[in-house]
């Protein structure tokens, strides 16, 4: 029986999955891509330093990487000399970010798939915002109108955590985070100059400068949600994990994993991260080596050359094109399919050895569900896996603050040459992000970029090979075949976004 | 300071004078409480978009997002916030775009790839073909964002869909529906609610001849900026990082019409050229679209 997923909602942009359901098992997925824009084009002849506004539009979600990934490519390509403040300014706008993004993500695009959301029909409580959701779900179920406490319910049939007081807490901290995301981004606004799409990032630092009381307000909204991921987020994911400890199993994609490494620890180019990169197959991890990636697109909606190198990508669509399924090209390190996002970070990091805290705190929680480190593969691993980044960065851009020299420079500046041409590589929230510049008179020549979902939602490669999350899907147990809620879980765990995946 | 009987007294004569039966009729009809049954219910649609105006409107103070997702917008679907999903939210937009479910205002955010729909799908229907049929259901419609409104960054010269906003792909299927277009990449929320707002409890907003509300979009973000005194003063910011006016740079606030510069961003934390940022222009309907049209004025080398 062949049925869609689409459009899957609770994530960024237009996904459809086609599966095929056999015995109530996933026997094949193929993850479609719906969207097409074409800004690698659109990109092309224009002048270089509109690259960091313009690709932060590929994701209104997670628009800073991209400003980040593009200043780097540029810091690359002008030689730019970074001044210290200038890159922890960088930091201060990414890690914010982060911290927005993991809490949107657990609570509003992925909570609903758990927590029970008619348990606040039973509150007892006098908590005034629960109080007020009770009345208006009441209030709309008696209404008689069509679709009764939309966009909460309809919801997929499945089973959902039974027990009330972690549902009324986990709905009461799905309303407290709607409020501390917008706290984390008023942060990152603080130096970025609004959130979303930032204007005030370019190569080299930012136009704001560092002034005390700036840096102040910013620790003091960061404070906040550092405690909110401490005492609520993480024994929420706690809690949602015991009521659901098969997801320790389920959704475990089949290739290596891939991270290009988060926040510099010094301003040059080559410094360590506080996340570091690497390719993490077979138990070794190695370095990453930009060359060894090439975008095919047999299954993917183009006409042009499939297997090509990133310096070399081309883009003509196709949109009929008969063996393609997807907007999504498959991106593939030497012809091998990987998983990013989180828990390659986590994972790639943690077998370095690279974070003291990372590792204290991958091997606390794998004792608390006793689980293993490798087992970070699959739902509820990856949701770890961001809780963790977050209890990580919140701490860094803390202290990041105390590094800052106030009035010292906070950017450089910029002399735009000729030509030249940079690789600029860093983790979005959702993984791996890599951007290349290339410059001709002045001008964008050449504008690539390989962005995080485009690796987990690729479809097939040329050989035939699924990509990261199809192979997560592919041999799932679904209850409904009609709905799948174990087929969303999945999908959700990954937290795709589409619009980044195609751009 | 006023007493408390001086602050009765004024209070008084204050709503005599302003008192609710010397009110238009519909702006005293507003301010009665709202009957949530006979609200239009919103449908809001992804085209080409990034989702940034999404994430923008959960930025929203006063009222909170959460209040104008229950209370105010009743808000049927969403991509980014519902918990339905596949073929049980296929089914949701079809009713209402086919009319049985009720009035509604739809909302797109994203463009809308004219010359090749395909570029735009949403399970298994192009969203053109969606937004053809909405056209003849919907109470009314609302752009939110640069991209729904004029094309914005998928509509930038070079580009493959042919992308555009709603007016003009209303326009080219030779349908004649009135489109409130809140510009932005990304819209302040705000801007976005507060027209919700009026939409539902008053009707349609006044707007300017370019379709966006005058309550946001009357003066250029230049007049009302924190920094006119520098301009007046040829204060100019010399490089990247300076402070005073940031004409000399590319500001694009003398072109652009918006109220980032008395309303800011992020709960009033900041906006652009608070932080030394010269402004894009990204609320015009020029918004990106010509190659030649650099942001900055820098410098380069040889």
């Amino acid at each position: 029986m062949k049925i869609d997923l689409g459009p899957v909602t609770r994530l960024e942009g237009h996904l459809n999955v086609e599966t095929t359901i056999s015995n109530n098992v996933v026997e094949d997925a193929r993850c479609v891509g719906d969207m097409f824009r074409g800004f690698e084009i659109i990109l092309r002849g224009r002048d270089p330093l509109d690259a960091q506004q313009i690709t932060q539009r590929i994701c209104g979600v997670c628009p800073y990487a991209h400003a980040i990934a593009s200043s780097y490519a540029q810091e690359s390509a002008y030689h730019l000399k970074v001044p210290a403040n200038g890159r922890i300014l960088h930091n201060l706008i990414q890690g914010a970010n982060h911290l927005y993004d993991y809490l949107l993500h657990f609570y509003q695009l992925s909570a609903l798939d758990f927590v029970d959301i008619t348990a606040v029909l039973h509150y007892k409580g006098a908590d005034h915002d629960l109080v007020k959701v009770k009345e208006w779900v009441k209030a709309e179920m008696a209404s008689g109108k069509p679709y009764p406490a939309a966009p909460f319910l309809p919801r997929l049939s499945g089973r959902y955590v039974d027990d009330a007081e972690v549902n009324i807490g986990a709905l009461k901290h799905y309303l407290e985070a709607m409020e501390l995301q917008k706290k984390a981004n008023r942060a990152s606004a603080i130096f970025g100059g609004k959130f979303p799409h930032a204007t005030a990032i370019f190569p080299g630092g930012c136009t704001q400068n560092a002034e005390i009381d700036l840096i102040v307000s910013y620790q003091s909204l960061i404070v906040e949600v550092r405690d909110f991921i401490h005492r609520k987020y993480i024994p929420d994911l706690v809690a949602v994990a015991g009521a659901f400890p098969e997801y320790w199993e389920i959704g475990r994609s089949k290739g290596d994993f891939m991270s290009f490494g988060l926040l510099p620890l010094e301003p040059g180019p080559d410094s360590r991260r506080l996340f570091a990169p690497g390719i993490l197959a077979d138990g070794k991890v190695a370095p990453v080596d930009f060359s060894a990636i090439t975008e095919e697109v047999k299954y993917a909606r183009y006409s042009s050359p499939s297997g090509l190198h990133i310096r070399d990508g081309e883009l003509v669509p196709e949109p009929g094109k008969a063996s393609a399924y997807s907007w999504v090209k498959a991106p593939r390190y030497n012809g091998r399919m990987v998983e990013v996002g989180a828990a390659a970070r986590v994972l790639v990091d943690y077998h370095q050895g690279n974070n003291e805290q990372v590792k204290k705190l991958v091997d606390h929680f794998a004792g608390v569900a006793n689980i293993t480190p490798d087992m970070l593969n699959s739902v509820l691993g990856r949701h770890l896996s961001r809780a963790i980044c977050a209890a990580v960065i919140a701490d860094f851009v803390l202290a990041e603050c105390e590094r800052i020299e106030p009035g010292k420079p906070c950017g450089a500046e910029i002399m735009i040459p000729a030509g030249g041409e940079g690789y600029g590589a860093t983790e979005a929230s959702r993984g791996a992000l890599l951007h290349y510049i290339r410059l001709q008179d002045h001008k964008i020549e050449k504008y690539e970029c390989v962005v995080p979902t485009t690796w987990n939602c690729s479809p097939r490669d040329d050989k035939g090979n699924p990509g990261a999350l199809e192979s997560a899907l592919i041999g799932t147990r679904v209850e409904n075949p009609e709905e799948q809620i174990e087929s969303v879980r999945i999908v959700h765990s990954f937290d795709p976004c589409l619009a980044c995946a195609v751009h | 300071m006023l007493d408390r009987r001086e602050f009765v007294k004024l209070a008084a004569g204050l709503s005599a004078a302003f008192g609710v039966g010397s009110l238009p009729e519909p702006v005293a009809a507003a301010l009665k409480k709202i009957d949530p049954a006979a609200i239009p219910r919103l449908l809001y649609l992804q085209g080409q978009s990034c989702t940034g105006c999404s994430i923008s409107l959960l930025q929203a103070e006063s009222p909170s997002p959460l209040t104008m997702i229950t209370d105010y917008s009743q808000l049927a679907f969403h991509t980014d916030l519902s918990a339905t999903s596949g073929r049980q939210s296929i089914e949701l937009i079809e009713k209402f775009i086919s009319g049985q479910a009720g009035p509604y205002i739809l909302a797109l955010e994203g463009a809308i790839p004219y010359a090749m729909p395909e570029a735009c799908v949403i399970g298994r229907t192009p969203l053109a073909d969606y937004l053809k049929q909405a056209a003849a259901t919907m109470t009314a419609a609302v752009a939110i964002g640069s991209c729904a409104c004029d094309g914005g960054i998928p509509g930038a010269e070079g580009n493959l869909t042919g992308a555009v906003g709603l007016r003009e792909f209303f326009a080219r299927n030779k349908i004649d529906k009135t489109v409130v277009s809140i510009r932005g990449c990304s819209v302040h929320p705000d801007w976005v609610w507060h027209t919700i707002v009026h939409l539902v409890k008053i009707g349609l907003p006044e707007l300017t001849e370019a379709g966006s509300p005058s309550r946001f979009f009357a003066r250029s973000i230049h007049e009302t900026c924190s920094r006119y005194h520098d301009f007046q003063q040829e204060i100019f910011a010399e490089k990247l990082g300076d402070k005073g006016c940031l004409f000399k740079l590319g500001c694009l606030g003398p072109q652009t019409l918006a109220d980032c510069a008395s309303r800011w961003w992020n709960g009033g934390q900041t906006y652009c050229i608070d932080t030394n940022a010269p402004c894009i222009g990204c609320a015009s309907p020029l918004f990106a679209r010509a190659k030649n049209m650099p942001f900055y004025r820098t410098n380069r080398l040889g």
